[in-house]
């Protein structure tokens, strides 16, 4: 409860200081799209040879009603385990699993740090700038978990000059309500912004219960969600050199958890919230720029059954400092510190346990010629019982074709990575495992990208990327020989595999289209099993689809514009054994939004479909998906 | 549905006449290999053993596996979602049950019991909303009892079932989380395994009768030649005062106990450590070997013996157990860390390894057919 009392002070205060302002003719749209790095280098910097993807803007402010699991999903080749339209959404990078992927916000790690993984259905889209998703391991440039990928989210920037915002509303089939808005202030030295939504879902739409006898069609039951949240966002440059920012985070998600078909409704149901409370610091001096990030997170999780009641509750404190020094045009190091504090309180825990963990990173970057960039990065975490080897990662960039018109580069990176138990594998009363190693893992890829500008009209970048990784003391709990069910080193699991993907934009005179196609393939097995009869050897893992495409275009005419997307995802096995699998499906997305410009203000009308086609799929066995359904949205946007 | 059955038990009527007729001229040696009756009603109309396998709790990948005794020992898995139209079993399935030519398939967590053919594993009737059902056995033909434990931690229920109709007919409160019943003299024995109870209930009448103490969390019930009730006690857990962790000062250890039903005397065995369970108590066919699992490891009992066994038959632990009532072969489950399908295991009755096949997610019992 101090915890609310403690928001409600900041939230006041930071209203509170948001002067009056004359309007200023912009479209906050646009401004939320933007990178929100003031000055200096991303990370991404020190990322060569690696693939980062940036999630298109359009499709984040039409879709930003929907969680990050669904745009993701919608637009990625990432898989998502999906448990039902209600239900926990984790993610799936090459092959991996969701313990397995680093999810940061502003650069800091956001993932639970009981389960060690982000449940992609309680981060909602509204209040976040930009996501990008980095695939192979990067855990030398993000740490701890950053094995398959890191899914990379960051504040928006509000940058223009004066008062603006926004209120969208929209309803939707089986419902479905939402209702978002926004308020942003800019002047020269100082920006703020704010956002709150408010997302109401019945989940009440009817599905053929496969597992009942006659296989009825019925309704939906104990599916119902309620989700709020707000953000606040603060940039001051308090003088030409130095930069102050604060951002704040709250996510509050209360579901009803929605049963597999042929399970018994249990009334399980799950409450989460995360409050995020961040504030940064940039100095550029001679030496470079200093780059410091204070946070604190807390984040509870509550879930009660009829026979179960089991609360989480953890309070994370992180401070990363870092200092930036270029030198000429070709080199650039970054030497930093992460620390990272926890304080966990779990009904499943003894008492109230602490770990601290600290890491020390250095990434270098090297030009040694203008089309050749090179970098190498190292990362030593420290961990007590838990000290992962120290972490590089080498990488390239080659541009080894530059025309006008042409462009052709060769990239690679090998890299290390490592993953350290989560507090629920080390604290867990009777389970815990001191002979757990941290998880390692090992990636290596090659890509081609090519890039065709034909003036102004047309852009062409394709690229393929081709990797083969090994993770190395996989944890996963099992029962031991007693029957007890403890985390352990169970295996190791080999995953190779190729990506593809092409965006191209033309504009034919009065119509604008873009288009972006993706496909992957994965193949990811386990090459050694450590405990037990390991006769799944050699086969699919589970919940990885060998074969996933996204086609998704947009065109724009005049004050039209239509969004689809085009998703199709394989077969996946439901376990190791290859035995038994869900279907291929095929989803399709539509949104059609008519801009209307009344006055200095505009109005964005959409109608969209979800699921237009029917498809009855499922990405988590026997837990239904909603069926063909209909939102309708109204974007009010004061300049 | 009437005309139907009459014309079905006119059928089998007829049927079993013309066998017999066939087999008076047979010697009348024990253990003679029953011929593939005359008319075969369905794929598993023949000898061989259910594997029950149990599926991930809240996942509906509960299946049965049947390797039938031909030549060849052929394993069929997922039987009943091939002869359902892809339909899956459910969420966690505990008990299947032969009673003439039907099977009952007690579903767990999918609070259901199916009722198939024997022979074809057609769904012919659902059970639905029963209230954590755990196991079930019939009376005779028309009438089954099955274990509810109604609410985790509250006494549970027996309820009686109408097997014609697939109707509960009445509910008769028991102990704590009932889990194994059996009947015995003429009485059904239930094992209340959230305290240290059975529960016996005259099947003429429905109602208790009264209870025996035995030692904490009996779970498995088994009988012997000599009509003795074998009683597995898993032992009791308690945890400290703030749930964080076992208290061994107060957890019991496991027990193996006699019962004999017509004095209702109790003669236990308690094993020496509360920190591993004893688990799956079986019997062989000729009811006077028991075989349990305990601390990682499967041990053999005779029933004359004057003290907890300490021979090691297995030297592994497994998730379900069987015993093959003819020729004595040991059906061991293992289930490969539930992230993929189980094996099973059989050993022959002096405990060499025979041959192995994959079933199901979780083997965890067997029926033989």
């Amino acid at each position: 409860m101090v915890r609310f009392s403690f928001l409600k002070v900041w939230l006041c205060a930071c209203l509170g200081s948001v002067p009056v302002a004359a309007m200023a003719q912009q479209d906050t749209t646009q401004h939320q799209l933007r990178t929100v790095e003031v000055f200096g280098k991303p990370a991404e910097v020190y990322a060569a040879g690696s693939r980062v993807v940036q999630l298109d803007s359009a499709f984040l402010s039409t879709y930003s009603s929907g969680s990050l699991a669904e745009a993701l999903q919608a637009r990625t080749p990432l898989y998502f385990k999906t448990y039902g339209a209600s239900g926990s959404s984790t993610v799936a990078f090459r092959g991996t699993n969701a313990s397995q992927t680093a999810v940061l916000w502003n650069g800091l790690h956001i993932a639970s740090p009981t389960l060690g993984q982000a449940d992609f259905s309680v981060l909602p889209l509204s209040g976040i700038g930009e996501v990008a998703v980095q695939h192979g391991a990067a855990a030398a440039t993000y740490g701890s978990g950053a094995i398959g990928g890191a899914v990379l989210l960051n504040s928006p920037k509000y940058n223009s000059e004066g008062l603006g915002g926004d209120v969208k509303l929209e309803a939707g089939s089986f419902g479905r309500y939402f209702g978002s808005g926004s308020l942003g202030y800019g002047s020269k030295n100082f920006s703020y912004s704010f956002s709150a939504y408010e997302h109401l879902a019945e989940n009440n739409f009817k599905y053929k219960d496969l597992s009942r006898f006659g296989t009825p069609e019925v309704r939906q039951e104990h599916a119902q969600v309620q989700q709020h949240g707000l953000t606040q966002d603060l940039n001051w440059h308090i003088s030409p050199s130095t930069a102050l920012s604060l951002h704040g985070w709250y996510t509050f998600s209360d579901r009803e958890l929605q049963p597999a078909m042929g399970s018994v409704n249990t009334n399980a149901r799950q409450l989460d919230e995360s409050l995020r409370l961040m504030a940064g610091l940039q100095h550029q001096s001679q030496l470079g720029q200093t780059d410091v990030k204070l946070a604190y997170f807390n984040d509870l999780l509550h879930y009660t059954d009829n026979s179960t009641d089991s609360e989480a509750d953890v309070d994370t404190y992180q401070l990363q400092a870092e200092q930036t020094y270029t030198h000429g045009d070709r080199w650039s190091l970054r030497g930093g510190v992460n620390l990272q504090h926890f304080v966990a309180r779990n009904d499943g825990y003894a008492s109230e346990q602490e770990e601290s963990r600290a890491s020390l990173f250095a990434l270098f970057r090297y030009d040694p010629v203008q089309p050749l960039q090179l970098t190498l990065n190292l990362r030593q975490a420290l961990v007590d019982n838990y000290n992962p080897p120290l972490t590089p990662a080498l990488g390239f960039n080659w541009k080894f074709l530059n025309s006008n018109q042409h462009q052709v580069s060769l990239k690679g990176n090998a890299s290390g990575s490592y993953r350290v138990p989560t507090l629920n594998d080390r604290f867990w009363a009777g389970a815990g495992n001191p002979d757990l190693k941290p998880e390692q893992g090992w990636n290596y890829e090659l890509g081609l990208r090519y890039v065709l500008v034909q003036g102004s009209t047309f852009l062409l970048e394709t690229e393929a990327t081709g990797y083969y990784m090994l993770i190395d003391d996989w944890i996963q709990w099992a029962p031991n020989h007693t029957g007890l069910w403890r985390p352990t080193n169970l295996q190791k699991v080999e995953s190779k595999g190729f990506e593809l993907s092409t965006t191209a934009t033309a504009a034919l005179g009065e119509v604008r289209l873009s288009s972006t196609a993706g496909y992957t393939y994965t193949s990811s097995v386990q090459a050694k099993v450590y405990e037990g009869s390991g006769s799944d050897k050699g086969k699919q893992l589970m919940y990885v689809p060998r074969h996933k495409a996204i086609l998704a275009a947009e065109a724009k005419y005049k004050n039209w514009s239509l969004l689809g997307n085009l998703n199709y995802t394989g077969l996946r096995y439901t376990s190791n054994s290859e035995t038994s699998h869900l279907d291929s499906f095929i989803l399709l997305n539509l949104a059609l939004s008519r801009k209307l410009q009344l006055g200095p203000n505009t109005l964005l009308l959409t109608l969209r479909s979800d699921n237009l086609t029917n498809a009855a799929y499922q990405t988590m066995a026997y837990r239904a998906m909603p069926p063909r359904g209909y939102t309708f949205s109204l974007r009010f946007i004061i300049p | 549905m009437k005309k139907l059955n009459f014309f079905r038990s006119f059928f089998l009527a007829a049927t079993l006449a013309i066998t017999s007729i066939g087999f008076t001229s047979c010697d009348d040696k024990d253990n003679v290999e029953p011929e593939l009756p005359i008319e075969v009603r369905g794929a598993f109309d023949q000898k061989g053993v259910f594997i029950l396998n149990e599926g991930n709790f809240r996942n509906t990948n509960a299946s049965v596996s049947f390797m039938s005794d031909s030549a060849g020992h052929s394993v069929a898995n997922h039987i009943f979602s091939k002869a359902n139209a892809e339909r899956p079993l459910g969420d966690v399935l505990l008990d299947l049950d032969l009673v003439e030519d039907r099977a009952y398939l007690t579903v767990n967590n999918s609070n259901k019991m199916e009722v198939v053919n024997a022979y074809t594993f057609k769904t012919e009737a659902v059970l639905e909303n029963l209230k954590q059902p755990r196991y079930f056995t019939a009376l005779n033909a028309d009438k089954g009892y099955v274990t509810e434990w109604v609410v985790y931690g509250e006494p549970g229920q027996v309820s009686v079932i109408d097997l014609k109709t697939m109707k509960v007919t009445k509910s008769i409160p028991v102990g704590i989380q009932p889990e194994e019943l059996i009947l015995a003299g003429g009485k059904l024995y239930v094992a209340n395994s959230g305290e240290n109870t059975l529960t016996i209930i005259n099947p003429a009448t429905d109602a208790v009768e009264g209870t025996i103490t035995v030692s904490d969390s009996p779970t498995d019930l088994v009988l012997d030649r000599n009509q003795n009730l074998w009683v597995l006690s898993a032992g009791k857990v308690v945890y400290n005062a703030d749930w964080t962790a076992i208290d061994y000062t107060l957890t019991t250890a496991g027990a193996l106990s006699k019962v004999t039903p017509a004095t209702q005397k109790v003669q236990t065995f308690t094993f020496d450590s509360n920190r591993t369970m004893p688990a799956n108590l079986v019997i062989n066919g000729s009811g006077d070997k028991l075989y349990f699992i305990y601390d990682g490891k499967t041990f053999v009992q005779d029933i004359n013996a004057s003290g907890l066994s300490s021979t090691v038959f297995i030297n592994s632990g497994f998730h379900g157990l069987g015993v093959d009532p003819e020729t004595g072969h040991i059906y061991a489950g293992d289930h490969n860390n539930w992230t993929g399908d189980g094996t099973v295991h059989v050993y022959s009755p002096d405990g060499k390894p025979v041959s192995n096949f994959k079933v199901g997610i979780g083997p965890r019992g067997f029926v033989f057919n």
